[in-house]
């Protein structure tokens, strides 16, 4: 048998260098839990991220005007709704992108978007008129676009829920893998999704602190998606180590193994998370606004997922096949160093 | 290779169907792109209703209908959702703070009249008269040019009416709407004929006042109270600028992976554009056909469905190309590839689609869309990735050896380096290896 693979010199060895990834893992994973912790003890809804109307009960009400607003102009809508009765309101401004709705439709340019976060109204139509007033009042053209508003039981709901299908998503796939592969190859798996959830969750984190991110109900569908993709990934890599290890397994060491099964999926891995990147960076530049922040949270994931399943997965599983192999010599069973059997 | 003629010409076939349905069959988009309102009720309980009953939505559900077609509007939707709520989905409305207004009211008509208290503190106290007996409504002028609201009573309605007026000569009887009072009118004598005027006061009723009204009635009360819990409305200018940008967002983002994988894949790239195309117009037909409504986050879904067929693809290619590079025969190389790639695309997919089907049970409306969409998106990807994409590889480059490894990006120095498999007896059979 030819096994040129497992010594070439060009092969990156992942292996080897596995502190080095779990070091980085750490660095990349830290800043976003210190965000976290921060987010949880400082802010009163005590949610690692910063959390829109989806999850707390709200009422946000967006108008389009032609131009771009400016952060004085956003300040005297505030005081002028303050003045109005409004309470609390929070004022943002979505730039548009501006290029692409002006050449497809000259008539209705959408410039920018405010948008106004008060509390929940269910039928209270009076604040909606004062808000349309004060609006109207300082850009006569603004047009209202859209309106959003749950209750604060249905957003505390939607979140359990939210937080429910993560589980029974994260349980499911761990299932089909541990009948599919290995238990360890399960666990590992989840490891590595639970590293890019945390990553993605962090970065959203730091997004709140310093930009008041919030996240929406898209959001967590985002951070499935990205789960899912991952897992693609790990899947991939782990399926090439159970195949090499059944032709492979009395010629090399496990660690040969894995360096040899994640060179060969190297290319694999990046050209498949180039392709959907290059979709996402489009629908980030070309697309709506009302789904930014969902494209960015899903390309940050998939860029961690690739890292992951590339470095970070396959590591792990051969340095706890490694630590499993110390134990049972240790403890006088000799146990043939085997890889998964499908 | 006749199967794989058959192969190619039922493939076409299929393509050219899901082309009828495109051009035939109208897209259901989404109220976030043309634009509309949705609003969530919910059935509130009180302290004669302790518990929702099925029976209670569906006549809730019965009253809501009435009241949203009463609005005139093509295309709405009303929908139970769990226990106790319901979903209205008006597309292309002008005025949704109106809608709004109208659809949350209880719109409870009742007959009162009065009723000294021990204390000698007059309150209203209901009649048993209430819009249930009316069967009818209209707006109508009074005799001195007011606008009013005529009421018709159902037989049983009249003569409850008409002993009520005769109990109440000379006494005022009050009516009440939503809980407020409209009119008090002294009776002057028994009506018996079944009719009845409601009167604004003495400021009298604006017509829109008397028409809500009117509809409110016709439309018949709610049989419990509802309140709205969640409202979101778009407008059609910013629906028509997301359909736009996702367009643009859409063309722009597969141009490039196609470019980018004819660039790194050269011939078979080629192929995999081919099947990507034949992959959108087939997930394309089957939205037309369920039909899915497009929402934001399904195209969303769609979107990243075309990643994950071009990863099909490309696990397929690079396996090819590692088979080919142990120096196998293009046929044997090619069928090698898919059989050693399908495992990590199957595998792959099926957990997507287990959190498809998590997502779809558990999600709220936007979660569910772009669920549905990802899930049809998966499986026509395996079907694409395997059925298209092999046949037309077999098909352009039939058997014998790899005389142009730069078709596949290869150079001939590569053949023969890389490690070789050794395969079972029945793998050999599969892949069509000849000894």
């Amino acid at each position: 048998m030819n096994e040129t693979i497992l010594h070439d010199k060009k092969i990156i060895d992942v292996v080897k260098y596995r502190w080095v990834w779990f070091g980085l893992s750490l660095l990349l994973i830290v800043p976003g839990l210190v965000a976290m912790a921060y987010s949880v003890i400082k802010y009163p809804t005590h949610f690692p991220v910063k959390v829109g109307i989806d999850f707390t009960g709200g009422t946000i009400t967006q108008y389009t005007v032609p131009d771009n607003v400016s952060n004085n102009e956003m300040g005297k809508i505030r005081t002028n709704l303050e003045k109005a009765g409004i309470e609390n309101p929070v004022i943002q401004v979505l730039k548009s992108n501006n290029a692409i709705s002006k050449a497809n439709d000259k008539k209705n340019n959408i410039g920018a978007i405010i948008s106004i976060k008060t509390a929940f109204q269910s039928n209270d139509k009076q604040s909606e008129q004062k808000i349309a007033t004060v609006i109207k009042q300082d850009y006569p053209e603004a047009e209202l676009v859209q309106v959003s508003s749950i209750g604060p039981t249905l957003g505390s709901e939607l979140f359990k829920n939210s937080m429910f299908a993560l589980i029974l998503a994260f349980v499911g796939i761990v299932a089909y893998l541990t009948i599919r592969f290995q238990l360890d190859y399960a666990v590992i798996a989840m490891l590595s999704l639970a590293h890019d959830a945390l990553f993605v969750l962090g970065v959203f984190s730091i997004l709140g602190i310093l930009f008041d991110v919030h996240i929406d109900a898209l959001f967590i569908t985002a951070v499935l998606t990205v789960i899912g993709f991952s897992n693609h990934d790990t899947i991939v890599v782990f399926d090439r180590i159970r195949e090499n290890c059944r032709f492979l397994a009395k010629k090399a060491s496990f660690p040969e193994i894995v360096n040899a099964s994640v060179n060969q999926t190297l290319a694999r891995s990046i050209n498949t998370s180039l392709t959907t990147l290059i979709t996402l960076i489009a629908l980030y530049l070309f697309g709506g606004e009302t789904t930014k922040e969902f494209v960015f949270a899903m390309i940050v994931g998939i860029a961690i997922g690739t890292y992951s399943s590339i470095f970070f997965a396959s590591t792990l599983l051969d340095w706890w096949r490694e630590k499993q192999d110390k134990a049972s010599k240790s403890g006088g069973v000799s146990k043939p160093r085997e890889g998964a059997v499908a | 290779m006749k199967n794989k003629k058959i192969m190619f010409w039922a493939i076409m076939l299929l393509v050219i169907a899901a082309v009828i349905v495109i051009l035939h069959k109208p897209t259901k988009l989404g109220l976030d792109l043309v634009g509309g309102s949705r609003l969530i009720l919910e059935a509130q309980t009180t302290e004669t209703i302790a518990k929702i009953t099925p029976e209670m939505m569906d006549s809730l559900q019965y009253a809501i209908e009435n009241r949203v077609n009463a609005l005139g509007v093509a295309e709405t939707n009303v929908q139970q959702i769990g226990e106790k709520r319901l979903m209205i989905e008006i597309p292309s409305i002008k005025d949704p703070a109106k809608a709004k207004e109208f659809l949350g009211e209880t719109a409870e008509l009742e007959f009162k009249k009065e009723s000294q208290g021990f204390n000698g503190v007059t309150s209203w106290v209901s009649t048993g008269l209430t819009g249930k007996d009316v069967s009818k409504a209209l707006v109508s002028t009074s005799n001195n040019g007011q606008w009013v609201v005529s009421l018709e009573f159902k037989p049983e309605g009249a003569k409850k009416f008409g002993k009520l007026t005769q109990e109440l000569v000379g006494k005022q009887m009050a009516i009440f709407f939503n809980g407020e009072m409209q009119s008090a009118p002294v009776i002057q004598e028994p009506i018996l004929g079944g009719h009845a005027q409601i009167s604004g006061g003495d400021s009298g009723f604006a017509y829109e006042e008397a028409k809500k009204m009117v509809d409110l009635i016709n439309a018949g009360a709610l049989p419990v109270p509802a309140k709205i819990i969640e409202e979101s409305l778009v407008g059609p200018t910013l629906g028509a600028d997301s359909i736009e940008k996702s367009k643009t967002a859409g063309i722009i983002g597969i141009s490039l992976v196609m470019l980018f994988m004819l660039l790194y894949y050269r011939l078979p790239g080629l192929i995999a554009d081919m099947a990507l195309i034949i992959y959108s117009l087939v997930v394309f037909a089957i939205f037309k056909i369920v039909p899915v409504t497009l929402t934001l986050a399904g195209i969303a879904g769609f979107i990243l469905s075309i990643g994950m067929a071009v990863d099909a693809n490309i696990l397929i290619f690079e396996r090819t190309k590692e088979e080919l590079r142990s120096g196998r025969t293009l046929f044997t190389a090619i069928n090698a590839g898919f059989d050693r790639a399908f495992t990590s695309i199957f595998d792959s997919n099926m957990t997507t689609i287990i959190t498809c089907v998590i997502l779809y049970f558990l999600g709220t409306s936007i979660i569910k869309g772009f669920a549905l969409t990802l899930v049809i998106g998966v499986l026509v990807s395996m079907f694409t990735a395997i059925t298209v994409t092999k046949n037309f590889m077999h098909l352009m480059f039939g058997a014998g050896q790899l005389k142009h490894p730069g078709w596949f990006g290869l150079r001939q120095s590569d053949i023969g380096k890389a490690y070789e498999v050794q395969e079972t007896k029945r793998e050999k059979a599969k892949f069509g290896v000849l000894d």
